[in-house]
């Protein structure tokens, strides 16, 4: 308990802030629209959950290799460094699971989440925030793990988040664009893909995060030298 | 050398020697090239594409502007906390150097040198395109287009990236950059209040509207000037000319008030 408090608190404040932030600022978009229909007010607070909270974690995630300043003590620890960084993954994650359940609660009990029309059931609806989650921050921690720079990460994570955003349309108009579009609950093209493209955000969040493992695991020498700064 | 010319000379070098700064760039042009539905395809397509040069690259400004800036800002928002995790800050503030040059220099050298990839790739397309059209006045445009639209844009992205995350976590400070990026720049201003295509607009709208005589790619979309149905309009006057270079006059205003805000923390801090 002692080592997973401690690692909760070596993840850093913006793990612990970025989530509920999102949460408000998702909510304070939909107090703000000038003609507030229920299905649209409905959709910025899902919309919240979906598009918000995913990339706080993801960004966190990527952050996660690079700044730990004794890395060479991580390394000669008993503990695998690999190990100790997805215990702090698994902080992140859970940390924005916790937010966004009880937010998923609160949307449900004041029937905010059923105004939707594509929103799921209250159980298989929680993939609305825990695919995204998954898979962008799988994504993140992968390319911290190959780039082993916060900074460019980071940017990664953010890049691929904004094109879904930018290009909503035109990510959707193929299959595995469709499967891997990160907001099929609030702007998904088909709603008969949506089971799948959760199914393979999950997926590919797995694959990815255990692509970083094996990679970190190779050459954990590779970790003491930041990226060539 | 002066410490202003020494700093901006090292960061540059050093920033520009930086992997990331090439690889994320280019991973984005792939993922925008991938999609195929955007205004590149066009470009090249001769039933596609606009007819009037000027319209051709200031779309590809807008495009490209768009979306590197994203990871333009990402990638320096470690540069100034950087100096202090490192602890070679200390080591600076004890040399004769003034910190406000020393300051200057690492802000304009970082981001010129990250915005290397994106005028490298702002430019090939231009040239590519006025190659296939024989119509080398494109690139006059591209250059105008790069330096009133694209330029400004980045300097206010690169001064709060150096500056913010000295309050705040840079990952906290990435989150909330690109949601302000899309919030203040592309939602359609008619969905929610937003600074978007307001005189203070880093993508550039009243530039392009009146210097460009830019209306989207098919001439169809309002870039600036009131909208019918949105909040904020006040801060939407009718687009002229000397109200574009006002709106650049204001994000190189905020740019300096924000490297300013930084500065004085710094200042504040090493006391």
């Amino acid at each position: 308990m002692t080592l997973w408090g401690y690692e909760a608190r070596r993840t850093g404040w913006a793990a612990v802030l970025g989530p509920p932030l999102a949460v408000a600022l998702g909510a304070a978009a939909a107090l703000a629209h000038p003609e507030p229909s229920d299905t649209t007010i409905a959709r910025i607070l899902l919309g919240g959950l979906e598009m918000a909270v995913p990339l706080a974690a993801a960004v966190v995630c990527s952050s996660l290799i690079g700044r730990d300043p004794a890395r060479e003590l991580q390394l000669a620890a008993p503990t695998p460094y690999r190990v100790t960084l997805l215990r702090r993954m698994a902080v992140v994650v859970g940390w924005a699971a916790v937010v966004a359940t009880l937010t998923a609660a609160a949307l449900i009990v004041t029937g905010w989440w059923a105004r939707w029309p594509q929103s799921h059931g209250a159980l298989a609806g929680q993939l609305t925030w825990l695919a995204p989650t998954v898979g962008l921050s799988g994504l993140g921690f992968a390319a911290g793990a190959v780039l082993r720079s916060p900074a460019a990460a980071g940017a990664i994570v953010t890049t691929v988040w904004a094109v879904q955003q930018f290009f909503a349309g035109a990510v959707q108009q193929h299959l595995p664009g469709r499967l891997l579009y990160l907001f099929a609950t609030t702007r998904g093209a088909t709603p008969g893909d949506w089971t799948a493209n959760r199914l393979t955000l999950l997926g590919v969040g797995a694959v990815l995060i255990a692509f970083a493992l094996v990679l970190l695991g190779r050459r954990p020498e590779r970790l003491i030298s930041e990226e060539d700064e | 050398m002066t410490a202003f010319g020494a700093s901006l000379r090292y960061e540059f070098r050093m920033q520009v020697r930086k992997r990331s700064v090439w690889i994320v760039p280019a991973l984005t042009l792939v993922l925008f090239v991938l999609i195929g539905g955007s205004l590149l395809r066009d470009l090249f397509d001769p039933g596609e594409r606009p007819l009037d040069p000027r319209t051709a690259v200031a779309g590809l400004a807008v495009q490209l502007h768009a979306l590197l800036s994203i990871g333009f800002g990402c990638l320096l928002a470690d540069r100034l906390v950087r100096d202090d995790r490192l602890g070679v800050a200390p080591v600076l503030d004890a040399t004769p150097a003034s910190p406000a040059a020393r300051l200057s220099g690492k802000y304009l050298g970082a981001a010129a040198a990250t915005a290397v990839p994106i005028a490298v790739a702002y430019f090939g397309f231009a040239a590519a395109y006025a190659i296939d059209t024989g119509r080398p006045v494109a690139m006059a445009w591209a250059t105008a287009a790069f330096g009133v639209v694209i330029v400004p844009g980045l300097l206010l992205v690169a001064a709060f990236a150096l500056a913010v995350p000295m309050i705040m976590p840079a990952p906290l400070f990435r989150v909330l950059f690109v949601g302000y990026w899309l919030w203040g720049n592309l939602v359609p201003p008619e969905t929610m209040p937003t600074l978007s295509r307001t005189l203070f607009h880093p993508l550039g709208g009243y530039p392009l509207d009146a210097l460009f005589d830019f209306h989207g790619i098919d001439g169809e979309d309002t870039w600036a000037g009131p909208i019918a149905g949105a909040t904020w309009n006040v801060l939407r006057p009718a687009p002229t000319p000397a109200l574009a270079w006002l709106s650049i006059a204001l994000l190189l205003t905020v740019s300096a008030a924000a490297l300013a805000g930084g500065h004085a923390l710094r200042v504040r801090r090493i006391r």
